[in-house]
């Protein structure tokens, strides 16, 4: 029997493992993080320790502890001073990855991001590539993952152009779509008067029982929160289906170190456990799948061959920018939804949207694109109050609390009266955004930390500056009283860079043809290597503009089935 | 090297206890070390704060987040002394206490608005690398707690409690205490926002005032509930007029995420 030995429990893991274990391949799972379901692979759905917690998120329930797992951030490469350590945009750790508190948003991304470079041309200053495969390559694998993990959508409510145009859909969604909620029912009518094309969030969370898991019941902590009901479909369907064939170990609390070399082959990971207990799992073949940051730090971790220094380059990250509209005429009660936005619209992905084109080429840019947008999203209750201590802090210093503080939170302009629009924007991949590992800081194990150096470019800043007018005229024509759109990532005077958080984590280990200018070939292989093979969002050669999560699933599928011979 | 003391004086001493030994006790540690201190705060209903150190952070977040008792304009509307943001703030600060950290409540449900077990007062073990970090974070709270309220009865020229209303918000907004009332007030919100098995928002008292039902499964939510429109007009004066004035700066500040701290 074949046997492999994965870094990872998340999307790419999961797909990869079920697809191997089928094929009749042995697969040992490695994941650095605790399993907070209990009876994964014995019965379903497993039992869970979450719940409607804002607190238990914000201590890092499943996030990295900053303290134990640290990372570092600067803005460029030249940055010597200032230096930020601690939570730098990561994904859980935790069995299921990035997918157990994910917004579970399932778009698809477009025929032009797999062939960015051949359809829309190069950047100057960008890295632009095309994948070594195409949107019809992966539809029917889209279809398939639909079914498998139940994503919710509405084809007849998906507008042809841009959508369906650029992602041609075969057969509709395996669950309808459920009730829009009222902030998403308001922007997106507002949306429609301006002549844009919102549609019901393709979702993986369950308008139905599906799956043998029961139905959304709209408890609204749904992104950056475990499901507490199983509603919400994720890895762990296919992890499930993985432990199930008996030929899958899961070990979490596992943290993979390093990938273990004789020449060009693999021989196994090497790993160290909670206890301090260390150790090897041999294979045939690796998978390094612990998200894109992560495995691009094991390889650097490792000295895995890389003659072309190609290893960690163009990290993307999707640059946000926030639109905020407020009524004073009603509450919206974002909280009560499925999801965290029912509601989503792609124009502004488009790189000919209405007057895109020229505006782009006025600042001497061959196109710019935003991306999609999530449309009628708000804030919790503990940070909406830690946001009200901050502004108190910078309107009236003389005395930052008392009164004003709590007819802020009963008024709630910041939550119960928000609207928002998240607008995910297109990353056009560069050289400079990278990861590297940083010479001084050292995790609790004591290895070296990723290091992260990360600045938008001309692209992304064009394309913010002319998308913002235009997602706050929908505010406005959603009845908002005030509305105000801004970039998520532009420090604030003296406030130094601004700590991306997007948790979309693609690039640095870049897929394409060429060995001298990518990381892995089409089927997920280090081209340096005979069998060292990458799973996760660090493949992507090109960002898309929309979340990426199905995305890295179908990939990765792409590669496990070639592998287990049953392409 | 034999000659240094120290290491001879360790080096009998390992010997003598021997590792097995040394196991037990390293388990009774956390309830060992809680006794010490229930001794030290003898008399106070807490764990880790002593009457008068509770008193005096009940007294402060008073002034974070005032209560019918201690503003007039505040009646009806309940504030961190009536949610409990002292025993909120003891709770975490004596989270190691317990067999099972008090770090972490379980799920997946409380069972608030419905009938049934509350399975978030089970809570959940940390794993090492969690609980490793917390112990340390934690050590530095008490600390940084113990000489807060030092320094807070010090610029009160003794008992910070006995200060006016007055002189406790000049005190507060001080730069010399600025970093210390901005845990606290971390924590004020922590305490009457977060979910009651933590401590705080006694009676939901911290929800009710803002009108959020709070942790809501299993009942979840209608879809009536979910699309019904809530008609509810604000003529904005005081601070929510400034906030609005100066909207597209807030909406640029909020989405920095600098205040995320």
């Amino acid at each position: 029997m074949r046997k492999a030995v994965i870094a990872g429990s998340g999307a790419g893991a999961s797909v990869m493992a079920l697809t191997l274990a089928e094929a009749g391949w042995h697969v040992v799972l490695l994941e650095k993080g605790p399993n907070y379901f209990t009876g994964l692979g014995e019965h379903w759905p497993p039992k869970t320790v979450f719940s409607n917690d804002n607190l238990k998120a914000n201590r890092c329930f499943e996030q990295p502890d900053p303290d134990a797992y640290p990372r570092t951030f600067r803005t460029s490469a030249g940055q010597k001073k200032g230096y930020y350590v601690g939570g730098v945009n990561e994904l859980p750790v935790a069995v299921g990855g990035g997918t157990i508190h994910y917004g579970a948003a399932m778009p698809r991304f477009w025929d032009i991001d797999f062939k960015q470079h051949s359809m829309l041309g190069p950047v100057d200053g960008a890295d632009v590539a095309d994948w070594p495969f195409e949107y019809a390559d992966l539809a029917p694998l889209y279809d398939h993952l639909e079914r498998a993990i139940g994503v919710q959508g509405d084809m007849s409510a998906m507008p042809h152009d841009p959508v369906l145009k650029h992602a041609p859909r075969s057969r509709d969604y395996p669950m309808k779509s459920g009730p829009q909620k009222r902030a998403s029912i308001l922007v997106s009518s507002g949306a429609r008067t301006l002549g844009l094309h919102p549609y019901p969030f393709p979702s993986a969370i369950n308008s139905e029982p599906y799956n043998g898991r029961p139905q959304c019941n709209n408890c609204g902590f749904c992104n950056a929160y475990g499901c507490p009901t199983g509603a919400r479909g994720s890895a762990l369907d296919i992890l499930h289906r993985a432990l199930l064939t008996g030929r899958v170990e899961l070990r979490p609390e596992t943290m993979v170190h390093r990938v273990e070399m004789k020449g060009r082959r693999a021989t196994g990971l090497r790993w160290v456990d909670q206890h301090g207990r260390r150790g090897v799992e041999h294979g045939d073949i690796v998978i390094l799948a612990a998200s894109g940051i992560e495995s691009a730090r094991l390889a650097l971790m490792s000295r895995l061959p890389d003659p072309h220094h190609r290893i960690g380059k163009r990290l993307m990250f999707h640059y946000f920018t926030s639109g905020f509209g407020v009524f004073l005429d009603q509450r919206l009660h974002a909280y009560k939804s499925w999801g965290a936005e029912t509601a989503c619209m792609e124009d502004f992905a488009d790189p000919d949207f209405l007057g895109a084109r020229a505006f782009a080429k006025a600042q001497g840019l061959p196109y710019i694109r935003g991306g999609l947008c999530e449309m009628g999203g708000s804030e919790d209750v503990i940070p909406e109050a830690q946001f009200y201590q901050y502004i108190l802090g910078a309107i009236q210093p003389q005395q930052p609390f008392g009164r004003a503080f709590k007819e802020l939170m009963r008024t709630s302009l910041l939550r119960d009266r928000l609207m928002g629009i998240q607008m995910l924007g297109h990353d056009l991949p560069y050289l400079s955004n990278n990861v590297t590992l940083d010479p001084k800081v050292r995790d609790r194990h004591g290895f070296p930390v990723s290091r992260i150096t990360y600045a938008p470019g001309k692209h992304e800043n064009v394309a913010q500056e002319f998308y913002i007018p235009l997602i706050t005229a929908v505010m406005l024509a959603s009845g908002a009283t005030a509305a105000a759109a801004v970039p998520a990532n532009t420090p604030l005077m003296g406030a130094g860079g601004v700590i991306p958080a997007t948790r979309h984590i693609l690039g640095g280990m870049q897929m394409g043809t060429r060995a001298n200018t990518s990381v892995v070939d089409e089927w997920g292989r280090m081209h340096h290597t005979d069998n060292v093979y990458v799973a996760d969002g660090g493949v992507f050669a090109t960002s898309g503009a929309s979340n990426p999560t199905l995305t890295i699933m179908a990939v990765v599928l792409r590669m496990a089935r070639r592998l287990a011979g049953t392409a | 090297m034999v000659d240094d003391p120290r290491v001879g004086e360790g080096f009998t001493r390992r010997r003598v206890l021997g590792t097995a030994s040394l196991l037990p006790l390293a388990a009774l540690l956390p309830e060992l070390l809680a006794a010490s201190r229930a001794e030290a705060a003898a008399g106070s209903p807490y764990r880790f704060f002593t009457s008068h150190q509770a008193a005096v952070i009940d007294a402060a977040t008073r002034r974070i987040a005032p209560g019918p008792e201690d503003d007039l304009l505040e009646a009806g509307h309940p504030g961190a002394h009536e949610c409990d943001v002292v025993r909120y703030i003891d709770t975490l600060l004596s989270a190691f206490d317990h067999r099972v950290p008090k770090l972490f409540a379980g799920g997946p449900w409380s069972n608030r608005h419905t009938k049934g077990v509350n399975h978030m007062k089970t809570f959940v073990k940390p794993d090492r690398a969690q609980a490793q970090a917390w112990r340390k974070r934690i050590k530095e709270l008490q600390r940084t707690y113990r000489n807060g309220v030092t320094a807070l009865d010090a610029h009160a020229k003794g008992d910070f409690t006995k200060a006016s209303a007055l002189q406790q918000d000049r005190i507060l907004a001080s730069s010399g205490i600025a970093a210390f009332t901005s845990l606290l007030f971390g924590h004020t919100i922590e305490g009457m926002y977060s979910n009651p098995e933590y401590g705080g928002n006694k009676g939901l008292a911290g929800w009710k005032e803002i009108g959020f039902p709070g942790d809501i499964q299993p009942r979840g939510y209608t879809t009536h509930e979910l699309q019904a429109p809530e008609i509810s007009i604000i003529d904005p004066t005081g601070i929510v007029a400034e906030v609005l004035a100066s909207f597209p700066q807030i909406a640029q500040a909020y989405a920095s995420g600098v205040w995320r701290g």
